[in-house]
């Protein structure tokens, strides 16, 4: 359909004065150029020739949308519509009164266009119903006689049953695979009465593409007819260069009515005065985007033709679209060839220059308001490529989607290029955003049953539970944001287990105009975590869990310097309680005695020895990441560097400096082409995680070994607690069909560092301090089903995963 | 402690004469050597007979003796004195407890420890055990951990129920050997000691029975295989080790907390800030800077440079 539509934009754009008043000036083509003259009369509305560029543009367009959508599903609610408004389909509303009139939409019958408009309708299924809806009349001849064009009854319709092309040149009827094809709308099996079937013709005969074009009927015994076309095709003189302009916002060169009473003289000095306006023409047009490497096909092209013939300018164009087509310039059409029966072969296209870039918005029913979002801030989003000056490519519209998208300010986005009614082949890139609502609140509760006394639910265990939260988002329009939640399981004593969230985010710190995007966060936290300190080793049944729970606040700015890097650096207030089961504070871990009972003489829960600690330090951290998909295997690598400095500000004056360094590689270990639905290359993921603390360490700040990010196979802290740690592991992802499966080992150490923590909480329950562990496991989509060998006790155990563990 | 009453050694005068005439003779060796004041820790296993053996040097039930469960993690001191020689015994309880090491009653044996100096370490396990297994490295080493290397120095092997007829026809001195050496083995690789001090393969050894019915020689003294008297011996062993020029080992807070981890290095914090700054972050913020150079970029974006460079 592209190419149906885009043929039929040749035929038009050879119609162009400016090219056919070249035809003219050789007097060998003199002879055929009769037959082109009157359909400079018949397309002369140049406005139509350009809002018919657009217009053709629509398939591929469409085609594109339909693709985007999957995309658009992924990311939730936007969408990225690359369409062209409908009004502009109907010709006659554009065309000025008079030569719209002349164009050729007056005479056709059940056809509402001119001759080329039936020509991009005709493809469309609805259209091409309409004749066969109607009965068909039979031609009521006798049967295998020939009959000319012009000798069919005019208020009959006749449907054919069969239509051949038929070259005189060659001497032999083309098959339909033949490009000339695609430019005849009729079709076998259709119904057409004479009118159109002149209609046809004409259009053929207009189209520069022929020098002559005839068309007989052949009667059946069935009452139907055989089409033969007969056609001699447009020949120039050879050609040794090629060259492509962007004629796009070019004013159309005016075609000067050439008076058919002219001396030879002034015929002479017509053709020469047209020929300097061409080569002005070209002098002024720039260069294209067009490589060299596609230049030089072309060339190739021209040279094993020989002479320039209309299928080879066909098939030159087909290759010029396509290549703009494939490289996402969506909106470039091949709309002339000049310069013919030189030795240059000059291709005009109009590439789609972006000449101007609008920002709307747009409230819940699609109307344009006035928006809350700064510009800058929506600008700064944008790639150049789609600004002002540039050709306009789907890619940059995609990213822009994106990169907006990513704000989360607005619940629909559209990127929407639109011909510049003001320029010709101009483009401009509409951008509508919906914003989402600036405040919201929400209370969702819940109530929860607890069971009481002898394990039966009583009306005071019914306990009711939920969380208030509220978000006011873009303040002042500049994305910044304070968002607040409250959770707790029980309202009517909040006291148990409240936790709360306060945030304040303020990005672009450096100005919104500064390329520097360096946001600011501020929030107040609080959380409860069961710590992997107090956990028993192999053969330890049961210790008593210790709480820790955090409250505090902290700054930090984060610099992004690509998606995924980013530097961060703050400051932490936070009080540390540690608590055990019953949410008593306990300054020191408890261990069941082989009598059964409990002693709370374990390692120190904090550094104070109390059960509260409070503290602040700076908190600073890098990450490198420049992983990237390749066929949806992850390639790449990835180095984090965290950094926790004390200052000896808090309970027992902390000083610390706590750090840890991961470095994960992920290697591809064969090339594979890349693109959708190809398979995805073996991967070896290799991953190193160093962590160590210089100075006061409390047992909750201290490393942990074992759990399915540290050493899998193992549980959280199953095998130690110490001051420095060394994890090592390595994967080998193979894919299979839309997964892959892998093996892995894994490795984790406290280099003798676990008496090196108050307490030695690694001794007292019983962990090895070390431990390996290998196994196999398959991806289903974000779940993991893995069978992990723990290697000090060569047990192993099936685990089922989410997410990724690198 | 020191100041409380310590109890007149009356059970030297249960020994035969023999072992009496002998002891006595030992502690005036000791005396001679300004040593008035003998402190021995006992050490190892549960049910291996500590208790036993150290009521069999008192000579007296001093401590509670039962056979399958041990009585309580506590320590339990035995005191006597006899002319103006102090003896010390501490009796501790077993340090395994389920197939570990107990660490919290070796922590409460050290709180216990505290303030006062070790002369000579019993470490006591059985003869007749034939292997020797990690069990008894990770005791070694929880001591040594505890207490220091040096403690090895100052230690003896006590070997218990020595009266027995080893297996497979093995001469008695063989099987003695063949098990002080495996034991050696694990103390020397339990308490981390190099091959080459000589010490650590020179720790004696003592043989014990505690018995009723160990034999006796002529003069009523227990013996065990090899005719020796063990209480003088053992005695003996003990005063040798006491006196062999070594340090006596002094349990004060230091030694039972370790040096504090928290303080270790901690000067050198500035230092280390400014290496991972320098050495950290900033390379990693060169590696993000190159990666953004070198990042494959696509053709749309390198292809158009925008009009500027172009004419209109």
């Amino acid at each position: 359909m592209p190419t149906f539509a885009a043929s039929c934009h040749l035929l038009n754009a050879t119609l162009t004065p400016a090219l056919s008043s070249h035809h003219r000036r050789l007097p060998s083509s003199a002879s055929r150029n009769p037959s082109s003259a009157p359909s400079v009369i018949c397309s002369t509305p140049s406005k139509n020739s350009t809002s018919d560029s657009p217009q053709t543009l629509t398939p591929p367009i469409f085609t594109y949308f339909k693709k985007s959508l999957p995309a658009a599903a992924a990311a939730a609610s936007f969408s990225l519509l690359l369409h062209f408004s409908p009004v502009e389909l109907c010709g006659g509303s554009i065309n000025p009164p008079g030569s719209g009139g002349g164009g050729g939409g007056g005479g056709g019958g059940g056809f509402g266009g001119g001759g080329f408009w039936r020509h991009i309708f005709s493809a469309l299924p609805a259209v091409a119903d309409e004749p066969q809806n109607t009965e068909w009349d039979s031609h009521g001849l006798p049967a295998n006689i020939v009959v000319q064009l012009n000798k069919l009854s005019g208020f009959k319709k006749y449907k054919l049953s069969e239509i051949l092309f038929f070259d005189r040149r060659r001497w032999t009827t083309v098959g339909t695979e033949d490009s000339f094809f695609e430019m005849v709308s009729l079709r076998p099996g259709g119904i057409y009465t004479k009118s159109q079937l002149q209609k046809e013709l004409e259009t053929l005969a207009t189209c520069g593409m022929f020098e002559k074009v005839d068309m007989e009927g052949k009667t059946n015994p069935d009452g139907t007819m055989n089409l033969t076309v007969s056609f001699t095709e447009s020949t120039w003189q050879s050609a040794d260069r090629f060259r492509c302009i962007n004629v796009g916002l070019m004013p159309q060169s005016k075609p000067i009515e050439m008076d058919p009473d002219m001396t030879d003289k002034e015929k002479l000095e017509y053709y020469r005065s047209q020929e300097k306006d061409y080569r002005r023409r070209i002098d002024r047009a720039r260069p294209c985007l067009l490589p060299v490497p596609v230049h030089r096909e072309i060339l190739q092209m021209l040279r094993d033709q020989g002479k320039v013939s209309a299928r080879l300018l066909q098939k030159i164009r087909d290759r010029v679209q396509k290549w703009y087509h494939d490289e996402g310039y969506a909106c470039a059409q091949v709309v002339n060839f000049g310069n013919l029966n030189t030795k240059e072969v000059v291709c005009e296209v109009v590439e789609g220059d972006i000449t101007q870039l609008l920002i709307q918005f747009q409230d819940k029913l699609g109307n344009v308001v006035e928006g809350n979002t700064q510009f800058p801030i929506i600008r700064r989003e944008l790639p150049k490529q789609l600004r002002q000056g540039h050709v306009f490519n789907i890619e940059a519209g995609k990213q822009a989607l994106r990169n907006i998208n990513s704000l989360a300010l607005f619940s629909n986005i559209e990127v929407n290029p639109r011909p510049d009614e003001k320029s010709e082949g101009g483009i401009i890139v509409e951008i509508k955003l919906k914003e989402l609502e600036q405040k919201q609140a929400e209370v969702s509760t819940e109530w929860s049953i607890v069971p009481g006394r002898g394990g039966r639910p009583t009306l005071a265990s019914l306990q009711p539970g939920g969380t208030v939260s509220f978000e006011h988002r873009n303040i002042k329009g500049l994305n910044r944001s304070i968002l607040g939640s409250v959770t707790t399981s029980n309202f009517l004593n909040p006291q148990d287990d409240l936790s709360f969230k306060l945030e304040y985010v303020h990005p672009y710190l450096d100005g919104v105009y500064n390329p520097t995007n360096r946001t600011l966060r501020a929030s107040c936290f609080n959380s409860r975590k069961l710590s992997p300190v107090f956990t028993g080793g192999p053969g330890i049944d049961e210790v008593p869990p210790i709480w820790i729970d955090r409250a505090g606040m902290k700054a930090n700015i984060t610099e992004n310097f690509t998606r995924q890097s980013k530097f961060t650096y703050g400051v932490v207030m936070e009080e540390v309680t540690t608590r055990d089961e019953s949410s008593h504070i306990s300054p020191n871990g408890q261990r069941v005695l082989p009598s059964g009972g409990i002693s709370a003489d374990g390692p120190p829960t904090t550094l104070s020895g109390t059960g509260i600690d409070r503290m602040a330090f700076i908190q600073a951290n890098i990450t490198r990441d420049n992983t990237k998909y390749v066929n949806g295997a992850i390639v790449g690598q990835r180095n984090v560097f965290q950094l926790d400095q004390g200052l000896g500000i808090g309970s027992r004056f902390p000083f610390f400096n706590r750090h840890q360094l991961t470095c994960t590689g992920f290697f591809q270990l064969k090339q594979v082409e890349e693109g959708a639905g190809k398979p995805p290359p073996p991967v070896l993921v290799l991953h190193g995680h160093y962590g160590g603390c210089v100075g006061d360490l409390p047992s909750y700040d201290a490393f942990t070994l074992g759990g399915p990010y540290s050493v899998r196979g193992y549980n959280m802290g199953e095998l130690g607690t110490a001051r420095n740690i060394l994890e090592l592991a390595a994967e080998l992802r193979i894919p299979v069909k839309n997964t892959h499966v892998y093996v892995f080992a894994e490795h984790g150490n406290d280099l003798g560092s676990s008496k090196l923590v108050k307490g030695n909480p690694t001794e007292v329950y019983r962990r090895l301090g070390h431990g390996s562990s290998y196994g196999f496991g398959v991806k289903f989509g974000l779940v993991r089903a893995e069978y992990a060998v723990d290697h000090n006790s060569s047990v192993g155990s099936v685990f089922l995963r989410f997410g990724e563990r690198f | 402690m020191a100041s409380q009453l310590i109890r007149e050694w009356a059970g030297i005068q249960q020994f035969p004469a023999a072992t009496q005439t002998k002891l006595l003779e030992l502690l005036g060796k000791l005396k001679q050597e300004n040593v008035n004041t003998l402190t021995i820790l006992v050490m190892g296993k549960g049910g291996v007979g500590k208790s036993s053996t150290v009521n069999s040097i008192v000579g007296e039930k001093a401590v509670a003796v039962s056979a399958f469960q041990s009585e309580g993690p506590r320590p339990v001191m035995v005191s006597r004195t006899r002319a103006g020689f102090n003896l010390h015994i501490i009796d501790t309880p077993g340090l395994i407890e389920g197939g570990y090491v107990n660490f919290q009653t070796l922590e409460i044996i050290k709180r216990f420890l505290l303030d006062k100096s070790i002369d000579a370490l019993l470490y006591v396990d059985r003869l007749d055990t034939y292997r020797v297994d990690n069990l008894d490295k990770q005791i070694v080493r929880a001591i040594t951990d505890s207490f220091g290397k040096e403690i090895w120095k100052r230690a003896l092997v006590v070997l218990t129920h020595a009266q027995l007829s080893p297996p497979d026809g093995l001469e008695y001195d063989v099987f003695f050997a063949r098990r002080s050496e495996a034991l050696l083995k694990v103390v020397r690789s339990g308490a981390k000691i190099k091959k080459q001090d000589t010490w650590g393969s020179n720790i004696p050894f003592a043989l014990v029975e505690n018995s009723g019915r160990c034999n006796k020689n002529e003069n009523e003294e227990k013996i065990i295989p090899g005719g020796i008297a063990w209480i003088p011996n053992l005695v003996k062993t003990i005063t040798d080790v006491t006196l062999n020029g070594s340090k006596a080992i002094r349990v004060d807070k230091k030694l039972i907390e370790g040096p504090n981890p928290n303080r270790k290095w901690k000067e050198f914090i500035p230092l280390i800030l400014a290496f991972q700054y320098f050495f950290i972050i900033k390379p990693i913020q060169r590696a993000i800077k190159q990666d953004i150079a070198s990042e494959a970029r696509p053709a749309w974006e390198t292809r158009d440079t925008g009009s500027q460079l172009r004419k209109y």
